[in-house]
């Protein structure tokens, strides 16, 4: 506790401490310029982060009954996590090399844990501007939701409380062709992909032992980005998706998206959400996302569940489900508003964010800033806390309240 | 002693005074040109209609410390434009791609364009959109009111649409060159935001124009920001770069 005081203190100087230079009038060397845009083909680039965090854990939670009871972990619980991301390319002609890798290392009462991953690994083609072809480990991304992505059929779910961060991608073959046009469709877009799934690769995507095929045709018409998904193969049931975005004007953005899953290892289902983007006149931001999540559980299959952990069985398949989604029920509303600049203090982003279950009213709220107080070097300071009663998704986290200050060392070469 | 002037002589001794009419006709004949036709001028005197450039991008801050940001940028025709954050680190990839109003920003690590709406700003600072993804000014703006003053035309312009970043602009022009020499831009209510001033002139491959833009805002006091450019090129690309299936490799056109 007292050495994430310390640190927490030290991010606080940071965020203070400008460094006292007088203003003097800037010599542009044109030169070193000319140099610095000079052309590598190679780059290495990443960052370094360190993440203190003061987590208060709610002992009578499910969660916590589940996986700290009996390992003698107290009510708050410091947690030190570091992380070192890395991505490196090399370019020849018309091909294109890149790599990026992620490693994180994190020590708590339950002591030391860590992994490290290649999140992306793949050899790019790129014979014209209108047609490339990759090959190897990479995310693809699709959907236009900020916070779900029910239309990701080729990508691991996104993190609910950092939803912009990186992910790890599948191993694929996948193209694009691209032609544009004058007139009401200004792009058409086709991106087939190959995803094979065995015991070592790809194996989270489905049954083992199959090659599927993926697909989207992606249009900008009517000044709306419109997109249509697919995937089919043995691995998984038969899915569609659909999405758009459009710009409704110069400060406001709406989006949807809608995914239908055939029925295969379990009953036919479909997912969408709907949301909008708006800016105020003083550059605050508003983000709200709609998301009805057609495999979540009804209110009463979510009493059932919470009954069954409630009695101390553990090992069912209810447990399996409880810890392995982010979204447990059925709907959903996500809030989000960020101020850029307030006071008109540069490079300070304070931020607010919330995840609420409008189905038993648990929410989580994310309240805090990021703020950049020398190049490359980022700070976020954020709050969590959790809210809910017994019998709710978010009552019944392991967490009540979590502290964490994350600092954040951005580098390249050249 | 006779005086005798050859031929030659005259005509040396003349010039000057043909070059006057010359150069009023001339004065006259801009003048006599619309005031559209001038702001069109000045914009294929500061950039091809397409073209790629390299800028640097710097905030000067009260206490003296600085920040730079490089930017990859290429354009074609009215309403295309794209452009990449080449350094610092934690902008490196940062792409941004514009389609007439249409605005969409790629996040490396998102992975995926996402539409934005136009006035968001993509960058920290004194920087916005305006700065990064400009198109040319007779595209954004119509000429509301054209003055001379002396050796300098003063241009007033008006927004075609609530999408620009800035309402109004008053853009100090020399005659002569036809080369912007200030602008200051306004706010809806009349409200000075920013004022450019351009600055050491330089030849970029055909055309001169200033590399320097200077700008200080009464927003942010104490604070001042450049934008230096190292190279324009004209060059022509096929439309699918401006697309979001190119976006994420808009770097690779270098």
């Amino acid at each position: 506790m007292k050495l994430f005081a310390a640190l927490l203190l030290f991010g606080v100087y940071l965020f203070q401490t400008p460094l006292a230079l007088a203003q003097k009038e800037y010599e542009v060397d044109l030169s070193k310029l000319q140099k610095e845009i000079e052309k590598k083909p190679y780059a290495l680039n990443g960052f370094f982060e360190f993440t203190p965090a003061l987590l208060l854990l709610d002992q009578t939670s499910t969660i916590y009954d589940m996986q700290l009871a009996d390992r003698h972990v107290g009510r708050a619980m410091d947690q030190y996590n570091s992380r070192l991301r890395l991505e490196g390319s090399y370019q020849r002609g018309f091909a294109r090399l890149y790599a990026m890798g992620d490693g994180y290392l994190r020590n708590d009462d339950l002591g030391w844990s860590g992994r490290a991953h290649l999140f992306q690994g793949y050899l790019s083609l790129k014979f014209r501007p209108n047609t490339a072809v990759d090959v190897g480990k990479r995310v693809a991304r699709w959907g236009k939701g900020y916070a779900w992505n029910p239309a990701a059929f080729i990508d691991r779910p996104k993190d609910m409380e950092d939803p912009q961060e990186a992910l790890e991608g599948f191993t694929m073959l996948s193209a694009d062709f691209t032609k544009s046009f004058t007139g009401r469709l200004k792009t058409l877009s086709f991106t087939p992909v190959i995803l094979p799934v065995t015991k070592d690769l790809n194996d989270v995507l489905g049954k083992p032992g199959h090659i599927n095929a993926a697909g989207k045709l992606y249009g900008l018409i009517w000044d709306t980005d419109v997109d249509l998904m697919f995937l089919v193969g043995s691995s998984r049931s038969v899915r569609y998706g659909l999405d758009f975005s459009r710009n409704l004007q110069a400060n406001s953005e709406v989006h949807a998206e809608w995914a239908w899953l055939t029925s295969g290892e379990s009953r036919a289902t479909s997912s969408g959400l709907a949301g909008f983007r708006y800016l105020t006149a003083d550059e605050t931001t508003f983000i709200a996302e709609y998301y009805r999540n057609g495999p979540g559980l009804s209110e009463e299959e979510a009493r059932d569940l919470y009954n069954n952990l409630g009695r101390g069985d553990f090992g069912d398949r209810s447990a399996q489900r409880l810890l392995g989604t982010q979204n447990l029920m059925r709907d959903y509303l996500y809030l989000r508003a960020t101020k850029k600049e307030p006071f008109q203090i540069l490079y300070l982003t304070p931020e607010i964010s919330s995840i609420i279950n409008l189905s038993d009213h648990s929410f989580l709220v994310l309240p805090g800033f990021t703020y950049n107080p020398v190049t490359n070097l980022q700070l976020r300071l954020r709050f969590g806390c959790l809210v809910g009663g017994a019998n709710t998704e978010y009552g019944e986290k392991q967490t009540n309240y979590r502290l964490e200050l994350r600092v954040r060392y951005f580098f390249q070469q050249p | 002693m006779p005086c005798s002037i050859s031929k030659a002589q005259m005509t040396k001794r003349r010039w000057p005074w043909l070059l006057f009419p010359v150069l009023t006709l001339l004065s006259a004949s801009a003048f006599s040109q619309s005031p559209e036709e001038i702001l069109k001028k000045i914009d294929r005197n500061l950039t091809p209609e397409s073209f790629e450039s390299y800028r640097k991008l710097i905030n000067i801050e009260p206490n003296g410390r600085s920040r730079e940001y490089i930017l990859f940028t290429v354009k074609k025709g009215r309403d295309k434009v794209a452009s990449v954050f080449l350094s610092p680190a934690s902008d490196k990839g940062r792409a941004t791609l514009r389609l007439g109003d249409n605005m969409w920003l790629y996040v490396p690590d998102v992975g995926k364009p996402i539409r934005i709406t136009s006035l968001q700003s993509v960058v920290g600072g004194v920087f916005n959109n305006a700065d990064i993804l400009r198109l040319d000014y007779n595209v954004e703006y119509g000429v509301k009111e054209l003055q001379q003053k002396g050796e300098e035309y003063v241009l007033d312009l008006q927004a075609r649409s609530s999408s620009v970043a800035y309402d109004r602009l008053r853009m100090t022009v020399t005659e002569k060159t036809l080369l912007p020499t200030k602008i200051e831009c306004f706010a809806v209510a009349g409200m000075l935001i920013k004022t450019l001033y351009f600055k050491e002139p330089k030849v970029f491959e055909g055309i001169t124009r200033p590399t320097v833009i200077e700008t200080d805002s009464p927003l942010y006091r104490g604070y001042k920001s450049l934008i230096v450019y190292a190279s324009i090129k004209a060059k022509d690309f096929p439309d699918e770069v401006f697309t979001l299936t190119f976006l994420p490799r808009v770097e690779t056109l270098r």
